[in-house]
Formats: structure tokens, C-alpha cells, sequence
């Protein structure tokens, strides 16, 4: 019984390796947040909002350029072009296109996930809404769906029972156009706050890649044909206001793609390490959505990809046609103040359950990001 | 001998479990009738596009009930017994004290553990009917947490109280609220699942703890 008191010595060593860093990051709080960054395509070059103390917006380069906020305004005229339309700057044509509101707007789109959004505990219950109902708003359906191992099976929701019919129509449909199940990844947006529905894209037991929606009440199948063999690791649905996209997918070796609405995947280039500006070394330029945020702003002619990983954040711009890579710069973070470094070093040992790429409760040793 | 020590447990304990056995019936009625009114008004489509989409299970009243519990009964069991140091007639019984404080502690956590059963199971009776199993599952193991929390506040309390000295009682507090609180840091359902082995893990090496408090009263420490 005497030795039950090293149980209460190691006890207290967890409580202290717990709450002793988290108090530090109380009292000392620090946060590096990186500035937006956009590319233009006027100069060729990455222009950074950043916030000052004085709540004053500072546009620069990567090359150390000021710009004043008009400026700044006429440089990116597919970002700013409201601004520029206001105050009668927005060009006619750029590069030869004609410029219109209406096709800045059609072209523009944003996409943004983080680990966070990603590592969680799925519900495994999905809204398959219909994707041609003549209508502007979209609804939600009466039923939802679930993965099963030889199927998919629609759930009524008022009488809490399956639809055998629908869930046969749907299952039959997609093994008809060579879809092994079970399903392995899924991702499809189930806001109604969009446009139009592009429905789910999943993959099957054997990696292959489709797009699955429904077209007035009927199952709508479409394998992306890619001529790589890919094991996928991530899927996003998109739903552009162009329709030039169904979504992204992400392979296992952390490469990215762009699925077209033809259903054709192109790689984004953002591999291209001829085009990237830092003396820093920095790994492999991939991206890995379980460790890195991404953010892609896209426009007319390029989009502006960032990839924030947990010591620097990574901007790409790729043509917004065949996605090849323009521009590139890799910014490491700026050092963690002397309060940060002294606290790591006055408290070797830190636990830490809750972490900024995952949702999940998990007790991780040092590791700080 | 141990099932005197279990009746006299009962005695001791009957109007404390009663209320919480009330308590915790009334809070799982009000959850399923406020879901079903929620159905009802709001209709089914949306409820469920809402708890899948945007993680909401409305069973977060629930989530402090069994730590408050676990707390509650372990009060009513030990403050009694270290009140003017009653505790010594129960060490002195011919029986190993191992053995008493362990019929004592195990009969209140196999209480505690009913209790909590009754909970989920009623959750999870009464959700199947409206609710996917996805959905139900998922409610169960966003209270399993809260559970676990129930079980390490009572522990934890039997601890602090059994201990006989007040130094050593603060400095058990200062330990073991931290280790309840490990089973809230988030309210996201279904989030506790990788945590759920550490947490069955600290419960088994909690639950030595209020029989080192025990020995160092037979020690004499503190008197």
C-alpha cells in the first residue's frame, strides 16, 4: 500500500505536465497569424494584406514593395474589382478578355479546409439532394444515406425505416459503370446555401474515383477517368459558379487535382520546385490535408493557392485553365518570442490533449503546434 | 460480512440514490421530450440535417449530471464515516480493510455504473425510434465521457474525503479535479473515442487511490 504513493507522484507529474504549459500560454499568449496573400496578375507577383497595430492595412510584395491601397486595388483588378467598378478603375479587358462584372463573379470561387475540419469523427450519414429540380433553392430531401459494405442505403427520415428501392436503384447504378464496393472515401457538401449541387465525389474499394448525384430522383454516375493509377486520401466537392470543377482530390503521395466538370482530373502544379523563392529549407512541396490548412482563392486566370503548415505558409499561383504552376514563394514562420523558447525549455515535458489539426481528444507528448 | 457491509451501505446511502435515480430519469425524460418536441415542431428532415451537419445531439444537460452525481454520492458515503473519525469501527471489523473499503467503494461504482446504464439505455430505447443508429451511436459515445467523469468524481471525492490529512486533502483536489476535468475539454460529439483506452486507464489506477488515503489513516497520519 506504501508504494501507491509513486501512483500519486506520477499523477501529479501528468496534472503538472498538463496544466503548467497551458497556463503559460495563458499568461503569455502567443499566436502567429499569416498575413492574406493574393497573387496578381498584373505583376506577376504575390501582393500580403497585412494588418498593422494601428488597424491600418499595408499591401507589400515578396520583394519589399509598398503599395498604397489604390494601388494595391489596381494590381489585382479581378480581386478588387468592385472597389474598381465603384470608383469607375475596373479596365475593359485584360489580356485580351472583356471584362464584366458578371464574368469576375462567375469566375471567382474560394475554397478553404483545415485538419481540423478534416479529423473529426464522421457521421456516416449523408443528404443527397436533387441536383436538377428546376428550382433556384435547393431543398433538403426526405431521406438521408448510408454506407454499407455492398451498397448504399437511403434512410426515410419521417418513418425511420430504409427505401429498398432507392437504395437498390442507386447501388445497381453504380456498380453498373464498375464501382466496387464498399465505399472508401466520400465527400459531398450538404449545405443548401449554394448555387447547384455537384453531389458527392467516392471512391471505391479498388481507388477508382466518381461522382455521384441525383438527377431527378434517378441515380447520376460518372467515373473520372485519370490515366495514373492513384490511391486517393482526400476528396472535396466543389461547386464553382463557373461549373468548371466538380471538386479536388488529394492522393496518398499528397499531390493534388483539380476535377473538371468533364470529369477528367488535371494535376495543380503545385509540385514545380523550379518556381519557388526561399533559401529556407522547407521538404517537400505537397499538400497534406491532415497537417496543413489550404486556402484557394481562385479568379478569372489564376488561383492562388496557400498551404499553412505548422512552420511556414507555402503560396502558389497556377493558371486557372490547365493549372500549371506561375509563381511560388515558401515563408517561414517568424521565430516564437523568448517567452515561448523559454517556457520549452523550462518545461521539457508538455502534454497537451487537444491540438490545432484535430478535433479528437488525444493525449500527444511535446508536441506544441 | 461483505453483505452487511452491502446492507449497510444501502442504509446509509438509500435516500441519496433515490434522488439521483430521480434525477437523472427526470433530466433523460425532459431530453427525449424536448427532442421529440423538437421534431415535432421543426420537423424531421431538419432536425436530422441539423444534427449531422452542424454536430448538435441536444443531450448537453446531461453532461455534468454524473460527475455531480459521482461527487454527491461520495459525500453522502464518507463524510459521515471520517466525522469524528467513525471510520475506525468499519477498519476494526475482522476483515481485512482492503476488503471493506473495496465492498464499500465497489458497491457504490456498480451503483454508479447501473445508474449511468440506465441513462444510456433509456437515450438509446427511445432515439432508435426517431432517430438513425448512426445518430444514436453517436450520442452514446459523446456521454460515455461524461460517464467516465461520473466514475473518476466519485473516486476522486472518496479520495480527498478518506484522506486524513487536510494538507494532503488540498493537494489530492489539486490533483485529481484536473484528471475530471480531462473528460470535458471539448463538447464536439464523438470526439472522447481515441481518448476513451487513457481514460478506462487512469480509472484503473484512480481507483487504488482512496485506499492509499485508508492506510496512511491507519497509520495515524493526521490524527
Amino acid at each position: 500500500m506504501k508504494n501507491l504513493k509513486y501512483l500519486v507522484i506520477v499523477l501529479a507529474v501528468i496534472v503538472a505536465a498538463w496544466l503548467l504549459p497551458a497556463f503559460c500560454q495563458l499568461l503569455l499568449p502567443y499566436a502567429y497569424r499569416p498575413p492574406f496573400v493574393i497573387y496578381s496578375c498584373l505583376d506577376s507577383t504575390f501582393i500580403r494584406f497585412e494588418s498593422q497595430e494601428n488597424k491600418q492595412m499595408r499591401y507589400v510584395d515578396f520583394r519589399g514593395r509598398e503599395f498604397s491601397k489604390a494601388e494595391a486595388d489596381s494590381l489585382l483588378p479581378l480581386f478588387s474589382y468592385r472597389q474598381l467598378l465603384a470608383e469607375g478603375r475596373l479596365p475593359d479587358s485584360l489580356y485580351g478578355i472583356a471584362l464584366t462584372p458578371k464574368l469576375i463573379q462567375q469566375n471567382a470561387f474560394h475554397f478553404k479546409t483545415s485538419p481540423k475540419q478534416l479529423n473529426k469523427p464522421a457521421v456516416g450519414l449523408y443528404t443527397m439532394f436533387e441536383s436538377a429540380s428546376g428550382n433556384v433553392d435547393l431543398t433538403l430531401p426526405p431521406d438521408v444515406f448510408r454506407l454499407t459494405k455492398d451498397g448504399i442505403e437511403f434512410v426515410d427520415c419521417e418513418t425511420n425505416t430504409v427505401n429498398r428501392a432507392k437504395s437498390l436503384s442507386f447501388s445497381r447504378e453504380l456498380t453498373k459503370h464498375g464501382f466496387i464496393f464498399p465505399v472508401r472515401l466520400i465527400w459531398g457538401n450538404g449545405s443548401t446555401r449554394k448555387d447547384y449541387d455537384n453531389g458527392f465525389l467516392l471512391t471505391d474499394a479498388n481507388d477508382q474515383l466518381f461522382q455521384l448525384k441525383m438527377v431527378k430522383g434517378m441515380p447520376y454516375v460518372r467515373k473520372c477517368e485519370n490515366a495514373e493509377i492513384v490511391k486517393w486520401k482526400n476528396v472535396f466537392t466543389l461547386e464553382p459558379a463557373n461549373r468548371k470543377l466538380i471538386g479536388l482530390a488529394v492522393s496518398e503521395d499528397n499531390r493534388l487535382f483539380a476535377v473538371r466538370s468533364d470529369a477528367t482530373l488535371a494535376e495543380i502544379g503545385i509540385q514545380d520546385t523550379s518556381f519557388v523563392h526561399c533559401t529556407s529549407s522547407f521538404g517537400t512541396l505537397s499538400y497534406n490535408p491532415q497537417e496543413m490548412q489550404i486556402t484557394i482563392v481562385g479568379d478569372l486566370l489564376h488561383w492562388t493557392v496557400t498551404l499553412y503548415t505548422a512552420t511556414d505558409s507555402r503560396y502558389y499561383a497556377v493558371d486557372a485553365d490547365d493549372f500549371h504552376l506561375v509563381a511560388a514563394e515558401v515563408v517561414p514562420d517568424p521565430q516564437e518570442p523568448l517567452s515561448q523558447r523559454l517556457m520549452r525549455w523550462l518545461l521539457p515535458l508538455r502534454l497537451h490533449f487537444t491540438s490545432w489539426q484535430t478535433q479528437m481528444v488525444k493525449p500527444s507528448l511535446n508536441d506544441d503546434f | 460480512m461483505l453483505q452487511a457491509i452491502f446492507y449497510k451501505e444501502w442504509l446509509k446511502l438509500r435516500l441519496c440514490w433515490m434522488i439521483a435515480l430521480a434525477a437523472h430519469v427526470a433530466v433523460v425524460v425532459y431530453l427525449l421530450l424536448s427532442l421529440r418536441s423538437t421534431l415535432m415542431a421543426s420537423g424531421v428532415v431538419e432536425v436530422w440535417a441539423t444534427m449531422i451537419g452542424r454536430d448538435v445531439l441536444m443531450v448537453n444537460l446531461l453532461m455534468y449530471l454524473p460527475v455531480i452525481t459521482g461527487v454527491a454520492v461520495a459525500l453522502c458515503q464518507w463524510l459521515e464515516e471520517m466525522q469524528q473519525k467513525r471510520i475506525r469501527l468499519t477498519l476494526h471489523l475482522p476483515m481485512d480493510y482492503t476488503r471493506t473499503v473495496g465492498a464499500m467503494l465497489g458497491s457504490s461504482l456498480v451503483c454508479l455504473c447501473a445508474l449511468f446504464a440506465l441513462d444510456a439505455g433509456l437515450l438509446a430505447v427511445v432515439e432508435q425510434l426517431w432517430l438513425p443508429r448512426e445518430l444514436v451511436w453517436r450520442t452514446f459515445l459523446t456521454c460515455l465521457p461524461w460517464y467516465m467523469a461520473g466514475l473518476l468524481g466519485y473516486i476522486v471525492t472518496s479520495w480527498c474525503i478518506l484522506e486524513p490529512q487536510w494538507s494532503m486533502r488540498c493537494l489530492n483536489g489539486l490533483i485529481g479535479l484536473p484528471l475530471v476535468a480531462l473528460c470535458f475539454l471539448t463538447a464536439q460529439p464523438a470526439c472522447y473515442t481515441t481518448m476513451l483506452p487513457w481514460l478506462v486507464l487512469l480509472l484503473v489506477a484512480v481507483i487504488w487511490l482512496p485506499f492509499y488515503s485508508v492506510y496512511r489513516f491507519k497509520l495515524g497520519k493526521g490524527l
